[in-house]
């Protein structure tokens, strides 16, 4: 593993039982690349994203983050406590938010602070306020999240997510669930995020999006990276067919 | 970043039209409130029926007055056994849906046990043999010398009933608890979870939390059902209100009197129980209110 990487998958697969959903798929990320992954629903995208936390246990195949390493070999089990340390090295923002609708914006981000790394409460909630106003919505602290706009609930799921100061944030299609108008707060957030140096996973349908912020684009099609470039390479001189049978009838829509 | 607080559309103080919306929901209001009227006088005429009907039937309602409040004297107990009883069902009944829906094969084979053998026989069965039954086991461990043990088979009738009533509800709580939690979308779990949350983490602070709230309606139906069930335990000589009831029913035989006035307290407990259980619904809303 050469050091400038800092996640490293190697040859994961993935069976949701007799569907093989990931077939050995290998790629590398360097901090503070922001590597957007495409492809149509039902490609695998997602899946290869929830594997890097663990939300769903890779069925073979070796995932290196940050410098820990775990390798799991079809039909053994494996360390699910390495599995459920290294799954703090990143952090995750979902298609439906899933914040907790029991708690305030506050109380949401600073969650993961107080339980999981037993900060006292009174010194999270000045490094949740911080997350809060990074996303613009100190204003909505204590407001919980009925009461917030989707595009407001997903820049809060963000600030909770930053807030565990991973080293990698995954977003699995953060803008699929909101309504058109609401969609541009939420990436400029994670545009900001890039600007920034975070490192960053995105799985998106939103290709302008992509074609702005990414320094690498992966093409996953029927569970393995089809092509992998930069963006120009990808939306503009893509060397495979099935990417650019895939890209042809978005770029006529989203004229990219 | 700038950020939007968009106003919802039509909103009333920029409304010319405002005076319309306002006599519709007047109007609303007052339909509702002749409905609510309409269904308060068919109860009073069916309570003014039933008197009726019983007063001309060789019912004597002096008898009733006299007993009443011999009967009521057993509130206080029939409220106390079913509160002991609902607080350690629901112990109970949270420690068996976590094991239920644990990975622990010694928790689940236990908490499956528990439920099953508690939910196939009937209540009255279950008092018997705690109270009447486990006395036979606790004198024949005093017999083999070991008296400590053996008094703890030996229970009051208090305490049968409350253990009885505790380990049936707590048997069908389970069911509640376990579905309450396990209705908590998986979303909220994986949101948890990448947080770095643990399974007891998660369950403590986001599942649990959100779960009372889908099965306190539940909850509250148990707890008004125990306090008619707890009568079951009137034939132990508890002296809550069916056991008072009965005592002069058989007495003087006076069964309708004695039994209507017993069925009376039973009936406005539980409608105190529901209003208190709304009130608490109420409240614990707040959150998911927008």
């Amino acid at each position: 593993m050469s050091d400038n990487t800092i996640i490293r998958v190697e040859n994961l697969h993935k069976w949701f039982g007799l569907l093989h959903v990931l077939k050995g798929v290998s790629f590398s990320v360097t901090p503070k690349e922001v590597l957007v992954i495409i492809g149509r629903s039902g490609s695998g995208k997602s899946t290869l994203l929830r594997c890097l936390n663990f939300l769903e246990e890779p069925s073979s195949g070796t995932i290196d983050i940050a410098g820990q390493s775990l390798t799991i070999t079809a039909g053994t089990r494996y360390d699910h406590d390495q599995a459920i340390s290294m799954r703090l090295n990143t952090g995750m923002v979902f298609q439906d938010f899933n914040l907790f609708p029991h708690m305030t914006a506050l109380d949401n981000v600073i969650e993961g602070l107080v339980t999981v790394k037993k900060i006292p409460k009174d010194k999270a909630i000045p490094i949740g306020m911080n997350y809060l106003i990074k996303v613009g919505l100190e204003e909505k602290c204590n407001e919980h999240p009925i009461r917030l706009s989707g595009g407001q609930k997903q820049r809060v799921a963000i600030a909770r997510a930053l807030a565990m100061e991973p080293k990698v944030m995954l977003f699995d299609e953060p803008t699929s669930a909101l309504d058109p108008e609401l969609i541009g707060e939420v990436l400029d957030v994670m545009k900001q995020l890039a600007y920034e140096g975070t490192t960053m996973i995105i799985v998106t349908h939103e290709m302008g999006f992509a074609c702005d912020v990414a320094d690498r684009i992966l093409f996953v099609d029927r569970g393995i990276i089809a092509e992998s470039g930069t963006p120009d390479q990808i939306f503009s001189h893509a060397q495979d067919e099935r990417t650019r049978l895939f890209l042809e009838p978005i770029r006529k829509v989203q004229q990219i | 970043m700038a950020v939007e607080t968009t106003k919802f559309p039509g909103q009333p103080e920029s409304d010319p039209d405002l005076d319309m919306g306002q006599a519709l929901l007047a109007q609303e209001r007052r339909e509702r409130l002749i409905q609510t009227v309409k269904i308060g006088v068919v109860w009073v005429g069916l309570i003014i029926f039933l008197t009726i009907a019983l007063l001309q039937f060789n019912f004597d309602p002096a008898y009733v007055f006299k007993h009443f409040g011999f009967v009521l004297q057993g509130l206080p107990i029939t409220i106390g056994v079913s509160l002991a009883s609902i607080a350690f069902a629901t112990i109970l009944a949270l420690l068996g849906a976590v094991a239920r829906l644990s990975n622990n094969s010694i928790a689940q084979g236990i908490s499956g046990f528990y439920v099953s053998i508690i939910r196939g026989t009937p209540l009255l069965i279950q008092i018997y043999i705690i109270y009447n039954g486990l006395p036979q086991i606790g004198t024949a461990l005093i017999a083999k010398g070991l008296p400590q043990i053996g008094h703890l088979f030996i229970l009051t009738a208090i305490q049968s009933g409350i253990l009885a009533l505790s380990l049936n509800y707590g048997a069908y709580m389970t069911e509640i608890f376990r579905a309450g939690i396990q209705s908590i979308s998986g979303g909220q779990r994986e949101a948890a979870e990448s947080i770095g949350m643990n399974r007891v983490q998660i369950l403590r602070r986001i599942t649990l939390p959100q779960a009372v709230r889908v099965i306190i309606p539940d909850i509250a139906n148990q707890f008004i059902a125990m306090q008619k069930d707890s009568a079951l335990v009137s034939f132990m000589g508890i002296w809550e209100m069916t056991y008072r009831a009965n005592r002069f029913a058989r007495q003087d035989s006076k069964f309708m009197e004695m039994f209507v006035v017993a069925a009376i307290l039973y009936w406005l407990l539980t409608i105190v129980s529901s209003w208190l259980e709304g009130i608490l619904e109420k409240r614990m809303r707040h959150a998911y209110e927008r």
